[in-house]
């Protein structure tokens, strides 16, 4: 049956079909961004192929590669015939591709998680903003160069103005469980940090190091001192005993 | 009318500002499974607009796969649809299979089937006894669940861990099937048969449920496969696809049963699917005890897929290093991608894996089915009420460690 | 070139050449054990072994075993031979895969595993082992002989260096060709025969050689382990990343494994580099990462003696500032460092001229023994580096600068390193100065004497080059993050010199390599 899908889109396409494969038993089509929205438009709309079933939409990050950097994949089905098929194109960093929201409504959702993962942006979405994080976490997650350790600095209370859309908890709101002057702490500044932050932006280093390293030199001055002033110190003695 | 109504018709200076009122409902809110917070506009008790803002349970599942092995996959699967870990468990032994191209033994398909059945009516009942206790029934909901403890003695017995098991393998099952396996599934069959009569008794005719269950959160066939429902909530919808039927995998074909699919694609048909699912699995697994076989292998016979015995381990070098290299560096698999899909709890489990080569995914995407129906909710409430929220968004069966991961 | 065909794969090669040279060359890997590009064929693993399939084929008569009847019927099967022996021929068609060849190689590796202790869990090589490795990807079969294995000594001390392993040992005899052809010293040899063979230190010696850790590398197994890296860490922890040795000027290329949790580097392991050090590192070579970590400067400091104190990082700067703002510029002197990088030296260099300071020296280390195997006469990495920094011309010694020191030509010293072949005695006149600034990684000699002592970066926490004796310039990037507010010596130079009221015109790396002989660019 995937098969046929794919003949199809070879009938429809021609060249545009960049590739085309099979294996593990799912049939795949590569298309270019620029193609993207119409081919998905075409395999939902198309007579034959009837792709009504929004299966997923989602991407992979090749950090490596020289250009067009990520992979993103649609996945599709049909709940007339039971055909199935991955569609791939392939952007760069930084390169919107058209949105398929229009088509499927679900992909309203895994667009938005993806741009919220891997920071793809998709042109004419409806509503692209983060939606497993929150609006001030800082990168995106799921791209290879985003260690898994990375601490996320604590987020100031929102203000009512900035985010029309979600609207936060007030200052005083929401928080009946600790009694904490937020206005007082916000107005002085105090940048919330934690304690792994504090770590990675560089508080003075510990100065249990570097007092070992105070004890060598401190007695291997000494020792110059010593030998420096050997002369004088001999003669110094001798007038000590002297006295 | 009162008179006090009557005042306020005549006098029109008081009507109430027309204007939506906006309220926020959780994201720690009694009746929201999991955290999950709803920004509504309210126009009075009518829903005009709602935002879900999911993504308080995000743990970062997808992230964390990419720095184990393959293996150590398995914890975090259990803890996708946390109410029916085995499914999950399943789900991801097959999709490393696929990749590795291997099939596990016949017997294990079974077992495999038959605890993943278990799963799954442990799953129905838990939502559909959440979904009447949210509507004030709490004797169905301990009902349902005194079964759902019966079920998890079992997977207890046979797993050693009532919820999160982790007792999938990649190549087999971390251990065969207990000697009184058959035998404790044929007495709980009868009791699960048993207490889906009683529900039904307590719950199909009782006016309050079907008020609040019956035209309430609809959701049309067209919008169920544009959103990528799948599951009861699209059986429900009257979209027949059920995994199992249509892409069977492991022994499904060999056998019997129905899918249920609902009309109206109400709350009241989403519970009705469960219920009737439950039966279907009850089916399902008594077949799936007179064909399993009682003896033979259940992991395959390969040293660089599946562990060795502890005893050869410590007493073989060959043992030792087979074991050495899949815990320290993992399985070996080929390059390549692939898409495995399976039924679920709430519909179809995808994993989508890319692997570069090694031992350890370069990407795993899981494709979560109640994320793709917790989306469509927002088309079930819009025009309902407040109170309608409750029982639509419970009978969704929202699962935050899978949706959000 | 002629070629010839290894699995259906067309490789070209020198006449002369074996296949799996050959084979290696192009980076295919035709599984061995006694093989080793450095070293001589010995050809008694028989893990190579491949299958000709080209020519007159040759056979060997076996005895089969009829499945049906039960006896055993006389037939043939082809006789294979060591890729690391077999000459490589034109149009020869070699198979390293094929069925018969796969057994073999399962055969071989099942007879290695016979003997051998369950001693993963307490091996150093676990993780890097061969016998795993392939274990893995050539026999993935449980054990079928489940009598007691043989037993031979195990701990054995070979020196101050290696521990070996008698029951681990798979007789490669690849250590006891690196004591033969790399150190030229038969310190190492094989005594008894089939599996009660082990290696034996020859009567009245020690394993004492300038590259016993070279066994060490070599061992494709756990038998022969280095008594400073045992049981220290597990190598799937390790990170690696290229380095260059600061042992002396030959500049051996290196691996760095560290561990990335603790930021420590665990040990050196050469990298192959066949115009500098082929496959080799000598053992003071590989030992020379503990001077990474032990004795750091960690923070700045400043007075001399009891009054030594720490002080903060812009204090230190002033300091030094003020200190160096009263020397006259002509009687000032400047001390370049042998084991600093050669940006680092420009940049000092660059100083110099802003302030017009005459006398330039360079600090480096001595008391050294080389070899003509390795080890270069001088053990400064960068003394090439350094002059080349300086222009060219020769630099005096800090002989030279303590003369003069005591002669009063110079009143005030700024110097970079710690390393000088003086010992703290001998520069007890620096002491009665009272300008000497010292920017330094390490504690020592130099900065012990100096009123300023100012941290920078040590050599695995910078990018740099340096040139080694001959000529070559060999670039290296950070291994592991600085400690928080150490900067790169450069850096370091740069910040001092804008306390002094001068723009040295550089902001990076790049600009301060411009106008060096060397091509840096091209090293890396």
């Amino acid at each position: 049956m995937s098969q046929a899908v794919v003949d199809r889109l070879r009938a429809q396409f021609g060249e545009r079909l960049l590739e085309t494969s099979h294996a593990f038993g799912g049939h795949e089509i590569v298309v270019a961004d620029k193609d993207w929205v119409e081919v998905a438009q075409f395999l939902k709309e198309d007579g034959e192929l009837q792709m009504d079933h929004f299966i997923d939409l989602t991407a992979v990050d090749y950090p490596e590669r020289p250009s067009a950097r990520f992979d993103v994949l649609l996945l599709l089905r049909s709940s007339v015939n039971g055909g199935r098929i991955r569609v791939r194109t392939r952007v760069d960093e930084g390169q919107e591709l058209g949105t398929v929201s229009g088509v499927w409504p679900g992909a309203n959702w895994a667009e938005r998680e993806v741009w919220d993962m891997f920071g793809i942006g998709f042109s004419g979405h409806p509503d692209l903003r983060r939606i497993l994080l929150y609006e001030e976490f800082i990168g995106h997650p799921l791209r290879k160069d985003y260690p898994i350790d990375r601490a996320q600095p604590l987020v100031p209370y929102r203000e009512v103005e900035e985010i029309d859309k979600l609207p936060p908890f007030g200052i005083e709101e929401g928080q009946p469980f600790a009694r904490i002057d937020w206005e007082a702490r916000l107005a002085g500044g105090d940048n919330q940090v934690s304690p792994a932050i504090g770590l990675q932006q560089g508080q003075r280093r510990a100065l249990s190091d570097s007092e070992a390293a105070l004890q060598i030199q401190k007695r291997l001055a000494a020792k110059a001192k010593a030998a420096a002033t050997e002369a004088t110190s001999t003669e110094a003695t001798k007038e000590g005993q002297g006295d | 009318m009162e008179p006090a109504d009557e005042l306020l018709q005549q006098e029109s200076a008081l009507e109430l500002q027309a204007e939506p009122m906006r309220l926020n409902m959780g994201p720690s809110h009694p009746a929201m499974h999991g955290t999950v917070r709803m920004v509504l506009d309210l126009d009075g008790e009518t829903i005009v607009n709602l935002d879900l803002q999911p993504g308080y349970l995000h743990r970062g599942f997808e992230k964390s796969c990419e720095r184990g092995t393959w293996a150590q996959v398995f914890p975090y699967a259990d803890r996708l649809n946390y109410v029916s870990p085995m499914l999950n468990n399943v789900g991801w032994s097959l999709a490393v299979e696929k990749l590795l191209g291997i099939e596990v033994p016949e017997r294990c398909q079974y077992y495999r089937v038959i605890l993943g059945e278990l799963s799954r009516i442990a799953d129905h009942f838990t939502c559909n006894g959440a979904s009447a206790m949210e509507l004030g029934a709490f004797t169905p909901f301990l009902w349902l669940l005194k079964v759902r403890d019966w079920i998890w003695d079992v997977l207890e017995k046979e797993t050693g861990a009532r919820m999160t098991h982790s007792f999938g393998r990649i190549g087999g099952m971390a251990a065969p099937p207990t000697a009184d396996f058959k035998d404790d599934l044929r007495a709980l069959i009868p009791e699960v048969h048993k207490v889906v009569k009683e529900a039904e008794i307590m719950l199909i005719r009782n006016r309050i449920f079907l008020d609040r269950m019956q035209g309430v959160g609809i959701l049309s066939k067209e919008d169920a496969l544009g959103y990528g429902c799948t599951g009861p909530v699209a059986r429900a919808s009257g979209l027949p696809y059920d995994v199992r039927k249509d892409y069977p995998y492991m022994v499904y074909d060999r056998f019997d049963f129905d899918v249920p699919i609902g009309e109206d694609g109400d709350n009241w048909d989403r519970f009705m699917v469960r219920l009737e699912e439950i039966r279907q699995s009850v089916r399902i697994i008594e077949q799936a005890i007179e064909q399993m076989p009682d003896d033979g292998p259940v992991n395959v016979d390969d040293p660089r897929i599946v562990l060795p015995e502890k005893h050869d381990v410590y007493t073989t070098i060959e043992a030792t290093i087979a074991h050495f290299k899949l815990v320290m560096e993992g399985l070996q698999t080929p390059k390549g991608e692939v898409y495995s899909f399976t039924e679920g709890g709430n519909g179809e489990l995808g994993f989508y894996i890319v692997s570069d080569g090694s031992g350890t995914p370069y990407r795993v995407r899981v494709r979560p089915p109640c994320w793709f129906n917790l989306a469509a909710c927002r088309e079930m409430l819009i025009g309902e009420m407040i109170a309608d929220i409750i029982p639509t968004f419970g009978s969704i069966n929202m699962i935050g460690g899978e949706c959000d991961r | 070139m002629p070629t010839f065909k290894l699995d259906g794969r067309e490789i070209s090669f020198e006449p002369g050449e074996t296949v799996i040279q050959a084979a290696w060359r192009v980076g295919i890997e035709i599984p061995h054990y006694c093989w080793h590009p450095g070293l001589s064929v010995a050809a008694n693993c028989r893990m190579c072994l491949v299958h000709i399939t080209s020519g007159r084929q040759m056979a060997m008569p076996q005895l089969e075993r009829d499945e049906e009847t039960g006896e055993y019927v006389p037939s043939t099967k082809p006789k294979l031979q060591p890729a690391c022996q077999l000459a490589a021929e034109e149009n020869m068609e070699v198979s390293s895969t094929s069925d018969v060849v796969k057994e073999a190689q399962a055969s071989v590796q099942e007879f290695l595993l016979l003997n051998h202790p369950v001693d993963c869990p307490i091996c150093d090589q676990a993780g890097e082992c061969k016998l795993q490795d392939y274990y893995y990807s050539h026999q993935a079969t449980l054990k079928r002989k489940l009598t007691e294995p043989v037993h031979k000594p195990k701990g054995v001390r070979f020196g101050p260096t290696i521990v070996y392993d008698a029951e681990r040992c798979i007789m490669c005899t690849r250590c006891i060709r690196v004591c033969d052809e790399v150190a030229h010293d038969h310190v190492l040899d094989m005594r008894e025969r089939g599996n009660k063979a082990e290696i034996i230190l020859a009567p009245g010696r020690e394993l004492d050689h300038k590259y016993t850790l070279m066994t060490e590398h070599v061992c494709p197994v756990g038998a022969l382990t280095s008594s400073d890296f045992r049981f220290k860490a597990r190598v799937w922890f390790l990170k690696s990343a290229p380095s260059v040795c600061t042992g002396c000027a030959t500049g051996c290329n290196s691996h760095a494994d560290y561990d990335p949790r603790y930021g420590k580097v665990y040990r050196l392991r050469p990298r192959d580099n066949p115009d500098v050090n082929k496959f080799w590192m000598c053992d003071d070579g590989m030992m020379t990462y503990t001077r990474h970590e032990t004795d750091r400067l960690l923070m700045p400091t400043a007075g001399r003696g009891d009054e030594r104190e720490p002080v903060l990082d812009d204090e230190a700067l002033w300091l030094a500032a003020e200190q160096l703002r009263k020397v006259e510029a002509s009687k000032l002197a400047v001390v370049l460092s042998a084991q600093h990088t050669t940006e680092d030296n420009v940049a000092l260099v660059k100083l110099a001229q802003a302030l017009g300071a005459g006398h330039l020296y360079l600090a480096a280390l001595g008391g050294w023994e080389g070899d003509d195997i390795l080890r270069s006469d001088d053990n400064n990495p960068n003394r090439a580096g350094a002059i080349q920094a300086a222009g060219g011309t020769q630099l005096k010694t800090v002989a030279e600068l303590l003369t003069e020191v005591q002669a009063g030509v110079v009143q005030g010293v700024l110097a970079l390193g710690w390393a000088t072949a003086e010992r703290l005695e001998e520069l007890a006149p620096l002491v009665a100065l009272e300008t000497v600034v010292s920017l330094t990684s390490h504690v020592g000699a130099l900065p012990a004497v100096a009123s300023v002592a100012i941290p920078v970066a040590d050599i695995y926490e910078i990018e740099g080059c340096f040139v080694n004796d001959k000529g070559m310039a060999q670039a290296f990037k950070p291994v592991l993050p600085a400690p928080v507010g150490v900067e790169p010596g450069w850096k370091a130079i740069a910040a001092l010199a804008s306390q002094l009221g001068h723009d040295l015109g550089f902001q990076d790396l790049q600009a301060l390599r411009q106008g060096l002989t060397t091509d840096v660019e091209a090293a890396q």
